[in-house]
């Protein structure tokens, strides 16, 4: 019996938290109150990935402006186009989808080569090889299906691994949501475009709205949700934007 | 039978009481489990009519959700300054537009499957990670979760990095400066309205 209470009473007093005992013991712990409100305040996710954002944007009413005639542009002519497009298969447009992000392939190695990512480098040489022969040229990832992840890199990224901040937020014609970093990485990053180099330049235009309507056929109607839902789309566009980018460069 | 024996059985008739105690409370990622399977259930019910959908979607989103937690996050400084009635009323319409627009959101997604990944765990808080698959790719979503008198409550949710409660903080803490908090509460109120008349 003698046995028995000792081993309860052992029990018990390992399963009780040591930590919040010796906690109570430091007195700097008295000073913070215990109220139902700091619970709130105290996140243990916080540092991950959703800190607050403040976002630089003092060309807010250009910004508002250009994002105003982008809009337009999307309900009255992208959007329809993209709608129109649905009518084919999504198996097919998913493949359309696939080949376009294979000739990628040159910024993404490149920018994981920058920030000397080098097993992320090494994945998308093999995907290129694997989905470029297997794969049919590209129409079909069987690369991610292997576990070859594909990496998202490119140049603003690169500048953000390095410490470069996102500078002044812009909105682009046509492209949408950017900023002065993101804005000048797409330029950089234009450079390793294939297809600039095999094709003529309106071919080039034509193949480029092409893949834009192919994406936009594939989306969930993402825009058209914020649109409706949300006070002032423009503001939200801006906070999600930058939080998706800065969670980018910090992976 | 040896007093050993008896003694090791006895323990561990003790330590399975115990573990049972603490089991009690379900884990955060079986809750979570248990409420996404609830939304895609009712979203797979081909049977139901819409608005008998977005009835029991709602049901089940209030009863998952933390939105007093969620508003206080969203507000974070302007909580303070705010008074017990708008904090109140801006908690409610808070409510009724995330529902509003939760249940647009998923909408969208009827045949996708949702992988859970991970849980992490510390104190009363958790992170799970999920991921939604399309035909064409993975959505990471992560949930924020927190433990509210032994339940435990989404107080965010987290689509590509980007977090709701993050994206409403920035945003309508810009309306505030611009507003105030009476010009929020007017402009959430015009919203919910005009989502209420569709």
């Amino acid at each position: 019996m003698k046995y028995i209470l000792l081993l309860l009473s052992a029990t018990l007093l390992f399963s009780l938290p040591v930590k919040p005992l010796l906690a109570a013991e430091a007195p700097a712990s008295v000073t913070s109150t215990a109220g139902s409100e700091d619970d709130f305040e105290t996140d243990p996710f916080a540092d991950e990935e959703t800190e607050q954002l403040q976002v630089y944007d003092p060309l807010e009413p250009v910004n508002r402006g250009i994002f105003w005639v982008n809009d337009k542009l999307y309900f009255y002519l992208l959007k329809p186009v993209a709608r129109g497009w649905r009518l084919v298969p999504e198996p097919a447009r998913t493949s359309f989808d696939n080949v376009f992000s294979n000739l990628a392939t040159p910024v993404r190695l490149a920018n994981s080569l920058l920030q000397f990512k080098f097993k992320a480098a090494g994945i998308e040489l093999c995907r290129f090889f694997t989905n470029s022969t297997v794969g049919l040229g590209g129409l079909f990832d069987i690369a991610s299906e292997n576990n070859l992840p594909k990496s998202d890199e490119d140049l603003g990224q690169t500048f953000g691994h390095y410490g470069l901040g996102s500078g002044p937020y812009l909105i682009l014609p046509i492209l949408g949501p950017s900023n002065l970093r993101d804005g000048v990485g797409r330029i950089g990053d234009s450079f390793l475009d294939p297809l600039p180099y095999s094709l003529r330049d309106d071919e080039v235009i034509v193949t480029k709205v092409f893949d834009a309507e192919n994406k936009l056929s594939l989306d969930k109607d993402t825009y058209e949700g914020i649109k409706k839902h949300e006070i002032d789309p423009y503001l939200f566009i801006r906070s999600a934007y930058e939080q998706n980018r800065a969670a980018k460069v910090r992976k | 039978m040896s007093k050993t024996l008896r003694t090791g059985i006895l323990v561990l008739l003790i330590s399975l009481l115990l573990t049972s105690f603490s089991a009690a409370t379900a884990g955060p990622m079986d809750s979570l489990k248990v409420t996404v399977d609830e939304v895609m259930q009712v979203l797979k019910a081909s049977e139901l009519d819409q608005d008998l959908k977005r009835e029991k979607l709602s049901t089940t989103i209030r009863g998952a959700f933390d939105f007093a937690s969620m508003a206080q996050r969203i507000l974070a400084r302007n909580w303070k300054k705010a008074s017990p009635q708008e904090r109140q009323q801006f908690t409610a319409l808070l409510s009724a537009l995330m529902e509003k627009s939760y249940i647009g959101n998923i909408e969208a997604y009827t045949d996708e499957k949702v992988a859970f990944v991970k849980e992490r765990i510390k104190k009363n808080n958790a992170a799970i990670d999920t991921l939604i698959l399309t035909d064409s790719k993975e959505i990471p979503v992560s949930y924020r979760m927190l433990l509210r008198d032994g339940d435990w409550k989404v107080y965010d949710v987290i689509v590509e990095s980007v977090s709701f409660v993050n994206s409403y903080r920035s945003s309508y803490g810009e309306i505030i400066k611009k507003n105030g908090m009476t010009g929020l509460l007017a402009k959430m109120e015009e919203k919910l309205t005009q989502l209420q008349e569709q």
